[in-house]
Order: C-alpha cells, then sequence, then structure tokens
C-alpha cells in the first residue's frame, strides 16, 4: 500500500474518530460514554546543560457503549473506546542553544563521554541536529525514520502518523452458551503481553517512542499503538485450570521501528540518533553513515501475528506466546566499495534494516504462602535477531532473554505509615547465542532493578527509589522520586535521575586500519557496551511534573 | 431390657448406613433466623422515634457500644432510633441450614471445619460454658447469608475525610462485586458452581472509576474454601496495563490508602485461625439496621435514572451515617490475634444475631486503646431498590470507619444490587481484569 493511500486511510480514520468524539460529546456520552483525562506540564532541569525537557501534554481519553441490539443479541458490551494526545515541547525554543536544530555538538558523543579517543576527535564528524533542518543529504538518507523539522520534534504527536490519536478501538464480546466468551478488541490500540516492569521480554508487540524520556517513562506512554485485531477465547476455568483462555493478535498495520530519538532532540537512546547522522572520514571523503533506512512496504506478508495461551494453575498463573513479528531496533547492513576492499561505499556505509524475528516464549507467577512473596519468570527465544559488529555491521543470532522477579509487600510499621510497601527486585538476562568476539556486547549480560515504594497520607503521597544497575556496562541508574495527590483533580511528582557509567570503551578495525589505533574508543561500538544507562551518564536530572486530571 | 434397646439403635445405625447427624429441631430454627417471630426487644428509655444525644446518653449506655457511646457523649454524633424490624433471610438459606447444619463439626484445631455444605453451620445459641463459642460465631458470620450467592455495588463512594475539619480529601468511586463459589443456596446452580478446581469460596472483584489517577485500577481476591490457605489476590494497574500479582500477607494494609485495613473489610475479612475468638455474651444493643427509602439522603453525590440516592453522612467531619438504628439481638465476641506482632490487641465484634452480619466493630491497639471504630449499616431489602425485594439479604448500605487516635475517616456510600446477571463467574477471573483494563 502506497504512502499516500494509508495517509489517506488515516486521515479517514481520524475524521472518523473525530466525528465520533463530538457526536458522542453532544449527545450519548452525556447519556452513557463517559470522557476523563488530564493536563500536565513535565519541567525537568539536567546538571551542565539546564532545561531538558518543558512538555505540555493534553489527553483525553472516552468510552462510548453501543447498544448491541444494533449487532445482533448475541454481542455484549460493544464499546469504542479512545485516547487522543497532543504535546508541545518548549525545550526547543527555551533552550536551542542544547536542543534543537542549532544545537550541533562539539564532537560525536559530547553528551557522553570526552574527546580522547581518536575515533570522534578525528576519524567521525559531529553527528548533524535535526538532519532535515541542517543536511539535505543526510535528510534523505534518513527518509521516514529520523526526518524530523524542529516543528516535529516541538509536536511530536502531530506528524504524518496522526499520533495524536493515541488509540482509537472497537471492542465487543461474544457469550457462548457454555460460558465461553469470543472478545474482540479490533483498531489501533495497545497489546501488552508478560509480567515485567520496566523490561520488554515478551512485551514487544507495540513499538516504543524512546525519544519521550529515554526508558525512563512508563510503558504505557511509549507505546507507539499499531492497528491490531486481538482475538480472545475466553474459556474460564474446568476441571484442571482455574482459568485458560487463548489469544490471536494480528498487528495488520505498517511496521514502525522504536523512535531512538534523532540528533538534536533532548533524549537519544545511546545516542544513535548523532552517530546516524554523521560521517566517517575515508579516502574517498566523508561519507554518511547512513545511505537509507528499509522502510518495510505495507504488504500481507509484512503484517505481524501472535498466539498466547494464558490461564491459572493452582496457585501459579501462567502464559506460553509466539510472535512473528520485526525487530523494532535497527541492523546496520554495511556496504562495501565495489571496487576498494575493506572500505565502504561512498554514498553510505549502512543500510538500515529490520529483520523479521520469531519469538517463543512464556511467563509464570507463582505466590508463595511460606515467603508471603510472589515470584516471576518470564522467557524468550528469539531467531532472526541481528545485532552490530565491528566486521560487516551486523550479524543474525538467537537470542534469550529472561527476567526473575519477586515481590513483597510488607507493613512496616516503623517507617510510620499502616499501608505496605512494594519491595520489588528483578534480574534481568540476555544471551547471545550465535556471540562472535567483535560484538560489542557481552556474550551474557545481567541488569539488576529494585523498587520500594511506600503510601502515606491515605495514598496520597507516595515516595519511592528504583534503581538498576547493568553489569556488563558497569552503569547505574538511582532514582528517587515523590508524589503527592492533595485532591482528586491534582497531582506533583517530584523526582531525581542519576546514572552513571559510560566508560567502556571498544576497540575499531576502522581506527585499527585508518591511523593504527588499536585501544578502546569511544565511538561507534561502546555506545552498545555502556547500553542506554551508561550513555546517559551526564543527563542526571531533577524532574517536576505536575498534572490536572479531570 | 437395656441391652434389647442397645441392639435395636445398633441395627437401626447398619440399615441407614452410618452414625446419624443430629437434627436441627424447629425451635432453634425459630430462635436462630425469626427472634422477633413474637416479641421485639424492650429497654426501659429507649423508644422508637428518640434521638440519643450528649444530654441523655447515660440514660441509655447499655444499649450503645462503647465506642458509640463516647462519640455521643463527646458530641460527635447523635443517634436516631427505629422500630426493631424482621430481617428475615431468604427461606433456601434458612432451608440448607435446616439440611446440612447436623452434620458440621469443628476439627481439632482452630479453623478447621468439615461438613458445613450450605446454610448456617452452627445456628444453636452459644453458650458460656462452650470454649469454641467464638469461633462458631466466627464460622457463622464467614459461611453467612452476606450478600446471597451474589451481588454487586455498583457504584460504591468511598470519602476520606479529614474528621476535625470534616474537609472531603479524597473521594474514590468503585464498582465491587461478590460471587459464592460454594455455600450456595439460591442463585443456580446451587450449593456450587462448578469446575472449581482450587475449591474457591468466594471471589471479591474491585474496580476503581474515578479519580483519573486510579481509574482502571482492579482488584481480584480469590478466598479458599480451606481457611488455612492465604488468599489469591491480583491487582491490575491501568498504567502498567497488567496483572500483578500481590502478596496477600499483610492483611493489615490500608486498602487502598483508607482508614479500613484489608482485615476490616465487611467486619473480618481474614482466616478465622488468625484470630483467637472468644464470645462474650449476649445483649440486646443498637445496631445500624433500618429502611433505606425512608431515610433522608444524599442529594449531590449520586444521581440516576432510577432515581437512587445514596446515605447521606453528618456528625462530626461527616463521618457518622444520618440513619437510625434499632435495638437487636446482638452477639459481643472478641477475636485476638495469634501473630503477636500484629498491630492491634483486640477486636470487639457486635454481630446481629439474625443475620450474622457484623454491624458494629470496636478495634484496639496494642497497649489497649481505643482505635478504630467500624459502623456498617444494613438496610432491609424490602426497602431499598425494587430489585433487592425479598431477596432475603440484609443490604450493606452504608459504612464509616472512624481512626479515632488519627482523628480520621472513611466512610461508604453503597449502591447495592443483589441481581446474579451483574456477577457471572466470567466476571472473577484474572483475565476479565486484563480484558476490562484499558
Amino acid at each position: 500500500m502506497s504512502k499516500i493511500n494509508i495517509m489517506t486511510l488515516n486521515k479517514l480514520a481520524i475524521s472518523v474518530a473525530m466525528g465520533l468524539t463530538v457526536g458522542t460529546a453532544s449527545t450519548a456520552i452525556a447519556a452513557e460514554g463517559e470522557m476523563s483525562g488530564f493536563v500536565e506540564n513535565a519541567t525537568y532541569y539536567r546538571d551542565g546543560v539546564g532545561l531538558s525537557k518543558f512538555r505540555n501534554t493534553l489527553q483525553v481519553e472516552f468510552a462510548k457503549p453501543i447498544e448491541s441490539d444494533s449487532l445482533g443479541n448475541s454481542w455484549s458490551n460493544v464499546s469504542i473506546n479512545g485516547v487522543l494526545r497532543g504535546t508541545y515541547d518548549a525545550v526547543y525554543s527555551l533552550n536551542d542553544d542544547e536542543f534543537g536544530k542549532n544545537a550541533t555538538e562539539p564532537y560525536l558523543g559530547s553528551n557522553w563521554h570526552d574527546n580522547s579517543t581518536v575515533s570522534s576527535a578525528a576519524l567521525l564528524t559531529p553527528g548533524s541536529p535535526l538532519p532535515c533542518e541542517n543536511d539535505p543529504l543526510l535528510c534523505d538518507n534518513l527518509d521516514g525514520y529520523m526526518d524530523h523539522s524542529e516543528k516535529d520534534v516541538k509536536y511530536p504527536d502531530f506528524n504524518d502518523e496522526l499520533d495524536f490519536v493515541r488509540e482509537l478501538y472497537l471492542t465487543a464480546d461474544k457469550n457462548f452458551n457454555n460460558g465461553d466468551v469470543l472478545s474482540v478488541t479490533l483498531g489501533k490500540q495497545q497489546v501488552v503481553w508478560g509480567k515485567t516492569d520496566l523490561f520488554r521480554v515478551l512485551d514487544v508487540i507495540n513499538p516504543v517512542d524512546y525519544s519521550r524520556h529515554n526508558i525512563y517513562d512508563e510503558l504505557e506512554d511509549i507505546r507507539i499503538p499499531q492497528w491490531m485485531a486481538n482475538i480472545e477465547w475466553r474459556m474460564g476455568a474446568n476441571s484442571i485450570f482455574d482459568d485458560s483462555n487463548l489469544s490471536l493478535v494480528w498487528n495488520f498495520d505498517k511496521f514502525r521501528p522504536n523512535n531512538l530519538g534523532t540528533c538534536g532532540q533532548a533524549y537519544r537512546m545511546i545516542d544513535a540518533g548523532c552517530f546516524f547522522s554523521s560521517y566517517v572520514g575515508t579516502p574517498n571523503g566523508l561519507v554518511p553513515i547512513i545511505h537509507d533506512v528499509e522502510e518495510p512496504e505495507w504488504k500481507f506478508s509484512n503484517t505481524q501475528v501472535g498466539l498466547k495461551w494464558e490461564g491459572v494453575y493452582g496457585d501459579a498463573t501462567f502464559s506460553v506466546n509466539a510472535l512473528h513479528y520485526r525487530q523494532q531496533l535497527p541492523s546496520l547492513h554495511f556496504r562495501a566499495h565495489p571496487t576498494m576492499a575493506g572500505l565502504p561505499a561512498v554514498d553510505g556505509v549502512f543500510d538500515i534494516h529490520f529483520p523479521k524475528v520469531n519469538m517463543l516464549g512464556g511467563s509464570v507467577d507463582y505466590y508463595s504462602t511460606q515467603m508471603d512473596s510472589v515470584w516471576r519468570l518470564e522467557v524468550a527465544y528469539s531467531e532472526g535477531e541481528e545485532l552490530p559488529r565491528d566486521l560487516n555491521g551486523h550479524k543474525e543470532t538467537d537470542m534469550l532473554r529472561y527476567v526473575i522477579g519477586l515481590d513483597k509487600n510488607l507493613v512496616i510499621p516503623a517507617l510510620g505509615t499502616g499501608s505496605a510497601f512494594l519491595i520489588s527486585a528483578q534480574l534481568f538476562g540476555e544471551h547471545i547465542q550465535d556471540y562472535e568476539k567483535d560484538m560489542p556486547n557481552e556474550k551474557d549480560n545481567w541488569i539488576g532493578t529494585l523498587l520500594f515504594k511506600g503510601w502515606y497520607m491515605n495514598n496520597r503521597l507516595s515516595p519511592q527509589i528504583i534503581i538498576a544497575h547493568d553489569v556488563g556496562a558497569a552503569a547505574t541508574v538511582v532514582a528517587p522520586s515523590i508524589s503527592w495527590t492533595p485532591d482528586n483533580h491534582w497531582s506533583f511528582n517530584l523526582a531525581l535521575n542519576v546514572k552513571s557509567g559510560g566508560d567502556k570503551k571498544f576497540p575499531w578495525s576502522v581506527a585499527q586500519g585508518a591511523v593504527g589505533d588499536f585501544s578502546g574508543q569511544y565511538e561507534p561500538l561502546a555506545r552498545f557496551l555502556n547500553g542506554p544507562i551508561g550513555v546517559a551518564n551526564q543527563e542526571d536530572e531533577l524532574q517536576l511534573t505536575i498534572r490536572y486530571s479531570f | 431390657m437395656l441391652k434389647k434397646t442397645l441392639l435395636t439403635m445398633a441395627l437401626s445405625t447398619m440399615v441407614t448406613g452410618g452414625v446419624q447427624a443430629a437434627q436441627i429441631s424447629d425451635e432453634v430454627i425459630q430462635e436462630a433466623f425469626y427472634p422477633y417471630a413474637s416479641s421485639v426487644p424492650e429497654v426501659d428509655g429507649i423508644k422508637a422515634g428518640m434521638v440519643i444525644n450528649q444530654a441523655n446518653v447515660d440514660s441509655v449506655k447499655d444499649v450503645l457500644d462503647p465506642a458509640m457511646y463516647q462519640f455521643i457523649k463527646n458530641g460527635d454524633y447523635e443517634m436516631k432510633v427505629g422500630k426493631t424490624t424482621d430481617f428475615a433471610l431468604h427461606k433456601s438459606y434458612v432451608d440448607a441450614t435446616r439440611q446440612y447444619a447436623g452434620e458440621t463439626k469443628l476439627g481439632e484445631k482452630v479453623g478447621d471445619i468439615s461438613g458445613s455444605i450450605a446454610g448456617r453451620p452452627f445456628p444453636q445459641e452459644p453458650s458460656m460454658d462452650d470454649p469454641r463459642a467464638g469461633e462458631k460465631l466466627a464460622f457463622n458470620y464467614k459461611y453467612g447469608y452476606n450478600w446471597g450467592d451474589s451481588a454487586a455495588i455498583k457504584p460504591f463512594y468511598w470519602k476520606y475525610r479529614d474528621m476535625k475539619s470534616s474537609k472531603v480529601e479524597r473521594t474514590v468511586k468503585f464498582n465491587f462485586h461478590f460471587l459464592n463459589y460454594n455455600h450456595r443456596t439460591q442463585q443456580e446452580p446451587f450449593p456450587a458452581l462448578t469446575p472449581n478446581p482450587s475449591n474457591l469460596f468466594r471471589a471479591i472483584y474491585v474496580q476503581v472509576l474515578e479519580p483519573f489517577d486510579v481509574k482502571n485500577t482492579q482488584l481480584l481476591i480469590q478466598r479458599f474454601e480451606d481457611d488455612l490457605k492465604r488468599d489469591n489476590a491480583y491487582l491490575y494497574l491501568g498504567f502498567q496495563r497488567r496483572v500483578r500479582r500481590l502478596s496477600t500477607g499483610q492483611t493489615t494494609d490500608a486498602f487502598l490508602g483508607s482508614d479500613v485495613m484489608i482485615e476490616d473489610f465487611e467486619g473480618y475479612n481474614g482466616r478465622i485461625s488468625d484470630m483467637k475468638w472468644t464470645y462474650k455474651g449476649t445483649k440486646n444493643l443498637l445496631l445500624p439496621m433500618y429502611n433505606h427509602n425512608e431515610l433522608e439522603l444524599d442529594n449531590e453525590t449520586h444521581k440516576d435514572k432510577d432515581g437512587y440516592k445514596v446515605v447521606a453522612f453528618g456528625g462530626k467531619g461527616g463521618c457518622f451515617p444520618n440513619i437510625t438504628w434499632q435495638l437487636r439481638k446482638t452477639y459481643v465476641v472478641e477475636s485476638e490475634p495469634v501473630d503477636p506482632n500484629h498491630p492491634i490487641s483486640k477486636r470487639q465484634h457486635f454481630i446481629d444475631a439474625q443475620t450474622f452480619t457484623i454491624p458494629r466493630n470496636i478495634t484496639y491497639d496494642r497497649k489497649g486503646d481505643m482505635w478504630k471504630s467500624w459502623s456498617i449499616g444494613q438496610a432491609h431489602p424490602d426497602n431499598h431498590l425494587p430489585q433487592n425485594k425479598g431477596t432475603g439479604v440484609a443490604i450493606d448500605d452504608s459504612f464509616s470507619m472512624v481512626d479515632i487516635q488519627a482523628n480520621h475517616c472513611t466512610t461508604g456510600q453503597f449502591k447495592g444490587i443483589v441481581d446474579p446477571k451483574l456477577t457471572p463467574a466470567s466476571k472473577m477471573t484474572v483475565q476479565n481484569l486484563r480484558a476490562s483494563g484499558r
């Protein structure tokens, strides 16, 4: 399906959505539907940089039941649901020296490391901020992936994909005489699998927008909703299971990758955006890092499908999951010079691809009465993923990811509240099955997280602290925060986000070949080794969010 | 002669195939379920229509529980007295008691019970000479008719109030649903829902509707038939869009930040085996039981097309329901935690003898001081919503939990509906949490 057709369909969908919203607001919402939402300001201050976010948000959510008679008596709980969101981030006006189209960095990676290695000092240029505002060649090469204008980053929801319609879907249940229920949810939505906080092991159906706030925002706010059909067959209890359900997810939307943040934006996952908008020096002159981004066209064979069986057995809840999808992180395919061995093509070093992936996994949680704690395990094995490597750019490898979690609610009177604290610990593990020595990753790596959260003043005051440590990257983030909800409408959240790490280097074959430097380099590969926590080591922030809900 | 009689009895036993269960006599049934058939409690100085206030409370102290006496004495509340009325339970529950109670026995350990299929396990009058009388009354409450086989509170308004300033700090709007898997008597199927492989006894499903920051929060609590087994609890948080399993050992946790502990819910919401139960006697006391439709109700909190309005609140801090109270035959039971680290030293339960609901509780802290006062108002089903008429369910209609020491309270205003269509078994599942959440 061509881009024009998609845009037409999208616009049609929006017209329908707006019509429903207006129509229902004037009639049925007053009678049966419901609408709620909030306005919010998020002001973040970054150490050494100044204002890093001044984001203003309006979000409206609605649900409109539909009389099921119009669909036949066998359907019930029929409703149209939607979430609309618009944001404006004024940081690109208020701190335009640091962020936006004029925020040229002195060298590549200046936001996370020094300039002591030849990779950034001599071989790679700084990234071009918002390439489509500054560099027509890069703009063309990154078209459809990192082609944001300054207006796009100020108003990220009002894009060609009409992301201001975050969700818009129809749900309906069909009840059978034996008590089974067939439930259909059709439209733009988020489908969430798994039981893990902070990490995405099974929760990979929707891509994610990391440009909002790296990995630190709630996934609900940064998942990119997709047009999908989610069909569930709820079988209820039988002689063995207390609950048993089968669901099919068909993502028929055009593929969208994760949004890693474009160079010049305030948040850039592992600073990939600036690397992609830089050039490398070669004997043939400066060559852009990225030549082209493969945009899988919309066709049936490019749609994504998943199957899940989920249930309750005794004290355990479990799921078995299978998914055929596309890798949402970019895979860099090297483009060799046609005649000069070892050199890249002069019109671009890499093409970005998003390979097809098959995943099989599952999850289980179990309540231990003896420990009065809940154990969680989530596992995903995938084949088809491509990881970066120094030689040839990428390699296909099977991956194993898993999380072990432990949750406990504990009343601690000495801390002055009768409400139980939540203590939650997780260990995330990742194993690269077909590991190569020139991969800028550990063959096995782990990230541990700890959450400690309490409630005071009838749950109106809630302090918490989250700590995460990336073992391979030797990087840590400590994020204490406190939220205050004085009444039914206002809420205030004050948070600190402090990261350390970013010291890992990785030898780069280009530095070896070009200048005989065999020492570890920061650019370009150590960004993967340092991970999202380590690369953000100079992004310590104080954050205040004020929200009014209605 | 005696030998012949014994032989006859033995033969008779062989023919009937086992030890015969003790029969529950009509007198026991009558006293248990229809105590006001021929007369109602009368106490000097108590008359329907009177108001008990600071001026006259000392003269009627004996018909008030200690906390309510103190509130009135302080001028925090004025109590209106109504007529004693017959809150007859549904005939199916009475018949089930007649059918099964004779086979019910306590086990060796506290919390063990056998033979209780449906109905009231121990309908006989308690005796001060019975060391386990308190535990029997606790089981009568646990397996009481309560909300019947299933019901919903839809909607349910909880208000968190500063008792000094009367400021309502938060209003949380819920839907609650209750479903019995076992001990069913009236809604088909009975006595049990099948399949039920884990032998669940009961489930409670809670859905938060407002305010926005907790909207879409859902809670599912599954209680097992085995009293020793802890509940399974599942929490769905809207902003996480996933179900989180909860550890349920912390029963003293404040329920959703309110003044109500999980353990306080409905009067007592823990394991029988977690407490030492002591029967303290039977008294005639004023309990919060009334006719909803005859009250002056709250015109603001809830409006719907049925014209239904919820109970209004007043008194100090707005912590006390504007209802009438009636003289009732009341069993006084004390429960003391077995766990020495429990934050309370005991609860006094004032159990209505006819319905076996717990309209009044007083909680004492570890020092033995009064800490919390719990009231749950019971509305007569025939004087409530039309669909509740004839259900025989004493409708939980208003609650107040006053934290006396913190000068804070949580109040509850209900629209209780007894209708099996509102709470099918499919609603009480983990998958329903995911499906109903956004």
